[in-house]
């Protein structure tokens, strides 16, 4: 890894478009997925952060963003289960559907 | 010997790479569903192959060899399915659609 | 570099593809192709071990579930929401800017704080061989530090349980897409089904010394799973049966059961006493995790034989 300036911009870049759809997009389906890559973001940072030991990656790191993507597989599974369960009872897909887009 | 097996590989891999791209420009040019596919299955595949041959003869090794050619198959048979079930999808939509069949469903 | 630069940057388009404009459908799409790019950034970067983790169940098996949500609201009929939200898009970019300002900050900081001595990696790889393992990565998570790995399989059966209770009664069993009607599935089946298996279990016995392990085992379990449901040789049931309950809690209670024998004779809580122990245990996280993501899919709480 010899490059981690460029990882990092990635990751900022990464960060802030989620934070960016997650706040302006409506639809439950897509806030999640805004989500999943802030949480992309993250991993990248920590697994670029910790840098090289002995010539490797940082087992720990590694090892850390390894439980942190199966936590995310089963947050979103759990998620997506709550969203199905809110357009049944509620027949929307949006936290905030009457939105003013009027405007 | 070994300067030549490595030209070798080397063209091999940039075969299989240069099949993957005519691949991918087909599925992005190619304007409906069965044509695409056919851009894909086809050079995809060959790609692929070429790419495994090369790394086989990179490592250099019987073992990592049968290990490349049961990933080429597999990979094989994956896109065979994949491909038999979007295209059947694909006709179907465009018959209920009554439009000219294969045109892409979106 | 090259390289660096082009990973990087498609990964921000991509993100970029996947979030702002567009139909969903699309976006989802181009969620599963960042997903398969990070696997070539993490490749790239010294990481096969996540590789193939992000491979497995950040870009498949979330693609799954999220594919299949998706086709449910579709069915559902639920009213779709217009994206994006033009009302709130002048604010959200001033905090996107900031955050990503913040994030870049921190990153940029941390690297160039960067000094080298990695204490407790490398007291980590020095005692690595003392565990019999060859693996640094099923090292931290079976024997360094195994109750963040004890939790993180209480975590992904605690999703199950909560999605059950979001899901309710009347809901058993959500709809699924009918299995297609062609004569390949069948030797599909039949092929791949032992074969990721077989795989599953390679990936789980090689975790110890090379890259793989029970995560990525279990993603392929999962991924079996997904594919036996979707072409109906799977169905779901609207009750789990025993069989199915002592597959979700087995890696769990395997896991605290070999915790707490360690006290039993005398060693430390979560000791881990040999090869065979980190064995156990990964089999077991292997088929509860695998079975979890499957039922998570199915959106049912068991399943049963042949779905009509």
């Amino acid at each position: 890894m010899n490059h981690p300036e460029i990882w990092m911009l990635a990751a900022a870049g990464l960060f802030g478009l989620g934070l960016y759809s997650l706040i302006i997009a409506r639809h439950l389906l897509r806030q999640l997925i805004a989500i999943k890559i802030m949480g992309s973001a993250v991993f990248l940072v920590l697994v670029v952060t910790a840098g090289l030991v002995d010539g490797s990656l940082d087992g720990i790191a590694q090892a850390l963003v390894l439980t942190g993507i199966v936590i995310a597989v089963a947050a979103i599974a759990f998620a997506l289960a709550l969203v199905v369960s809110l357009a049944e009872t509620t027949g929307s897909i949006s936290l905030n559907p009457d939105d003013d887009d009027g405007r | 010997m070994s300067l030549l097996l490595d030209a070798f590989a080397a063209l091999l891999l940039l075969i299989g790479a240069f099949f993957y791209l005519a691949g991918t420009v087909g599925l992005i040019r190619f304007p409906d569903a069965l044509s695409r596919l056919h851009a894909l299955t086809k050079a995809d595949n060959i790609g692929l192959l070429s790419i495994c041959a090369g790394s086989a003869l990179m490592a250099g090794e019987l073992r990592v060899a049968l290990l490349l050619l049961l990933i080429w198959l597999m990979a094989l048979f994956a896109a065979t399915v994949s491909a038999h079930l979007i295209a059947r999808r694909s006709l179907r939509d465009a018959e209920d659609s009554g439009a000219d069949a294969g045109k892409s469903p979106s | 570099m090259v390289i660096d630069v082009f990973l990087a940057l498609g990964l921000v388009v991509l993100a970029w593809q996947a979030l702002i404009g567009g139909s969903l459908f699309r976006g989802i799409v181009m969620f599963i192709v960042f997903g398969m790019v990070l696997t070539l950034a993490w490749a790239w970067l010294g990481s096969p071990d996540l590789a193939m983790a992000e491979a497995a169940i950040g870009a498949g098996v979330t693609g799954a579930l999220i594919m299949i949500a998706y086709w449910r609201l579709r069915r559902i009929n639920a009213v779709e929401p217009r994206d994006p939200s033009p009302a709130r898009s002048r604010l959200a970019l001033v905090i996107a800017v900031l955050a990503t300002g913040l994030v870049g900050a921190i990153g940029l900081a941390a690297v160039s704080a960067l000094t080298g001595d990695a204490t407790a990696a490398r007291v980590m790889n020095e005692t690595l061989p003392d565990t019999g393992l060859g693996n640094p990565i099923t090292g931290v998570l079976i024997v360094f530090r195994n109750l963040d790995t004890l939790l993180e399989v209480a975590v992904v059966l605690a999703a199950y349980i909560a999605a059950r209770a979001a899901l309710g009664r009347e809901s058993a069993d959500l709809p699924l897409p009918p299995a297609p009607d062609t004569p390949l599935l069948t030797p599909l089946v039949v092929t791949l089904a032992p074969l990721t298996m077989v795989v599953a279990i390679y990936l789980l016995k090689a975790g110890s010394q090379y890259p793989g392990g029970a995560f990525q085992a279990s993603a392929l379990l999962a991924a079996l799973g997904v594919l036996l449901v979707l072409t109906g040789r799977v169905g779901p049931a609207a009750a789990a049966n025993w069989l199915t309950r002592a597959g979700l809690v087995i890696g769990t209670l395997v896991f605290c059961l070999v915790g707490l024998g360690m006290l039993v004779i005398g060693a430390p809580l979560l000791a881990i006493p040999g090869i065979w122990a980190v064995y156990l245990i990964e089999a077991a996280m292997m088929i509860s995790i695998g079975l979890t993501l499957v039922l998570l899919f199915a959106g049912a709480p068991g399943l049963s034989g042949k779905r009509s």
